[in-house]
């Protein structure tokens, strides 16, 4: 038997996402549907962020353009978790009627197997509107163009994508122990809503939550410090890469953990 | 022949709340530590060689499922010993997985919206078969099973009997060792279930694959095991030839009949009307079923008795079930 190594699985999910695109397109007016609905969705939560700035057009030492770009930043950073692992919102049913246990029994990785079954389209016009609001705000707060600020901003986007998984992850893991997870992962997204904006704005009891317990406090605002703030950066900026892996290579063993002490109900 | 799987006295216990009754009982279980043990199975032995059709069967909830999942390496023997091909398969349970195929009747493993074609093309890569194999194997297919129509139909939209196929065949189709096959006709007709018998045993003799077959169903086993495991309540109930537990329950027959009139009153009559056949009769509420030894008395003769006696207005004739041998063996013994 041959090693399984990244360009085997790279190839396998390769393969499984075009055929899952191709029959996507099959189901062309859920297709259609869906992407308004994402649209709307995107733009309702524009004009609620726009409202609320024409009444306060500074929140804490944070301008519109600069919150903007938090916005932008984190919409971007949510793209992967809705397009890569968009399954995990299935995992407890799989879970609760016993079926999760077809995922058992193939000689590959458990968790990627069971994630790459569902790639999400939609995800992608979420994506559209992040960097449509990223550039926009970039241009507005005159921020300047050079390779070393894109490195930044990729790297960033990266670790940001990476807690977002992370959280996911951890919030649908709990239905191998609780019945109903679901109520968890949407606190979970609910909570994310709280990225968007800079951490300073809430008391130093959330403030320690929200970057340690529930750590959305790494998927706009810490990040974003290094782009926006050069000149304060603190520490925990500069570590967030290094918490982006840890949160998710935690994530990801408490989901594995998860998945082997299932044992499936009877059949 | 070689011995393909291994089991040494494994037991699999499971720590089972005690819970109290109503919402007050409810309320005190969410702090209760107060566990049973359950013993899903207890202390079972046996080996398989290659090659081999093994029937697996006993009631529902004694331990099949459980004794399935041990050998598949989805659940860890609480103790005793499981070797799959030299594998353990709890500790390499990816290793186990190349060895293996699985098959659930209800369940399909295969990518729900995509063709059957583009399915096994995946599992070409997950298992890493050679374009040699996949052809041969699928030139194998295209000999046993019309397998033409199927190959680029989704799966979503397949009949379950097609489904259960497509899913025999993908589970064949990296060459395993071993198939488990839980329950594979559940809920076909007549001549789909014929057609997966037929396509198992072909399976088998051609590529000389080891099955494990969980059923209800006695026409399944009749058709293809030569050996059956009978489990109940977790403890091995049964392990030897067919024809050794056939000539035990085989001569039995159970004939229903439906008469006009008080179906009480006519049991009774019966009974005694029926007493020189020595045939055991019963009630419930729409039929009076008389159990016939066939070495003792013809079904015919019986019935004919019967409808001279009575009107009858519908009838039927029903093989032994797997229950039925069960509570024969636990109430009279096999060996």
């Amino acid at each position: 038997m041959k090693r399984k190594g990244f360009r085997f699985y790279f190839r396998i999910y390769r393969k499984i996402l075009a055929q899952d695109l191709k029959s996507k397109m099959s189901y062309r007016a859920d297709f259609i549907i869906s992407t308004i609905g994402m649209i709307f969705t995107n733009i309702a939560g524009f004009v609620s962020f726009w409202i609320l700035f024409r009444s306060f057009p500074e929140v804490n030492g944070w301008g519109y353009h600069e919150i903007l770009f938090l916005y932008g930043f984190s919409l971007i950073s949510l793209t992967p978790v809705q397009c890569f692992f968009d399954n995990n919102w299935s995992l407890r049913i799989y879970v609760y009627s016993g079926d999760f246990i077809k995922y058992c029994f193939r000689p590959i990785n458990l968790f990627f197997y069971y994630q790459s079954e569902v790639f999400d389209v939609k995800g992608l016009g979420q994506l559209a509107f992040g960097l449509g609001t990223l550039i926009y705000s970039w241009n507005r707060i005159g921020l300047p163009l050079t390779p070393v600020m894109i490195l930044k901003t990729v790297i960033f986007l990266i670790t940001a994508s990476l807690i977002m998984i992370a959280v996911m992850n951890a919030a649908a893991a709990t239905c191998f122990w609780i019945t109903n997870s679901f109520y968890v992962m949407d606190l979970a997204l609910k909570f994310k809503d709280y990225a968007r904006y800079p951490i300073t704005i809430f008391s130093p009891f959330f403030r320690f939550i929200f970057t340690f317990l529930m750590p959305i406090a790494f998927i706009a605002y810490y990040p974003s410090l290094v782009i926006l703030r050069p000149d304060e950066v603190p520490l925990l900026s500069w570590l967030s890469p290094l918490f982006g892996c840890a949160f998710f290579w935690l994530s990801y063993k408490f989901w594995m953990y998860g998945a082997m002490k299932y044992s499936g109900t009877g059949s | 022949m070689s011995e393909i799987i291994e089991i040494k006295n494994i037991s699999k216990e499971f720590k089972v709340l005690n819970r109290h009754e109503g919402l007050k009982g409810s309320f005190k279980d969410l702090f209760s530590r107060d566990y049973k043990i359950v013993h899903a199975v207890d202390n079972i032995s046996m080996s398989i060689s290659q090659g081999e059709i093994v029937g697996y069967l006993g009631p529902n909830g004694t331990g099949k499922s459980t004794t399935i999942k041990m050998m598949t390496g989805v659940l860890e023997p609480t103790s005793g010993e499981i070797l799959v091909n030299g594998n353990v398969p709890y500790r390499d349970r990816a290793k186990n997985a190349q060895d293996i195929g699985v098959v659930f009747g209800q369940r399909s493993q295969l990518w729900w919206a995509l063709p059957l074609v583009e399915s096994f093309k995946l599992l070409k890569d997950i298992y890493q078969i050679s374009d040699d194999s996949y052809n041969s194997i699928m030139k194998l297919y295209k000999s046993l099973v019309d397998i033409e129509p199927l190959l680029h139909k989704p799966v979503r939209q397949m009949s379950l009997g097609q489904r259960t196929l497509s899913d025999i065949l993908a589970a064949f189709l990296h060459d395993p060792k071993i198939v488990f096959l839980d329950e594979p006709t559940i809920g076909l007709d007549v001549s789909m279930k014929s057609r997966i018998r037929a396509l198992i045993h072909a399976l088998n003799k051609e590529k000389n694959t080891t099955v494990i077959l969980t059923t209800h169903d006695m026409g399944d086993v009749d058709a293809l095991c030569r050996r059956i495991v009978i489990i109940d309540k977790g403890k091995m109930l049964y392990d030897n030839d067919i024809g050794h537990l056939k000539g035990f329950f085989g001569s039995y027959r159970t004939l229903k009949i439906r008469p006009s009139g008080d179906i009480k009153e006519q049991s009774e009559k019966l009974k005694n009307e029926l007493d020189r056949f020595s045939a055991a009769v019963s009630v419930d509420n729409e039929w009076i079923s008389v159990l016939i030894n066939e070495e003792k008395a013809k079904v015919m003769e019986v019935l004919g008795e019967i409808q001279k006696l009575h009107d009858v207005r519908d009838m039927k004739l029903e093989e032994i079930s797997t229950e039925d041998v069960i509570k024969k063996i636990y109430e009279e013994g096999v060996e």
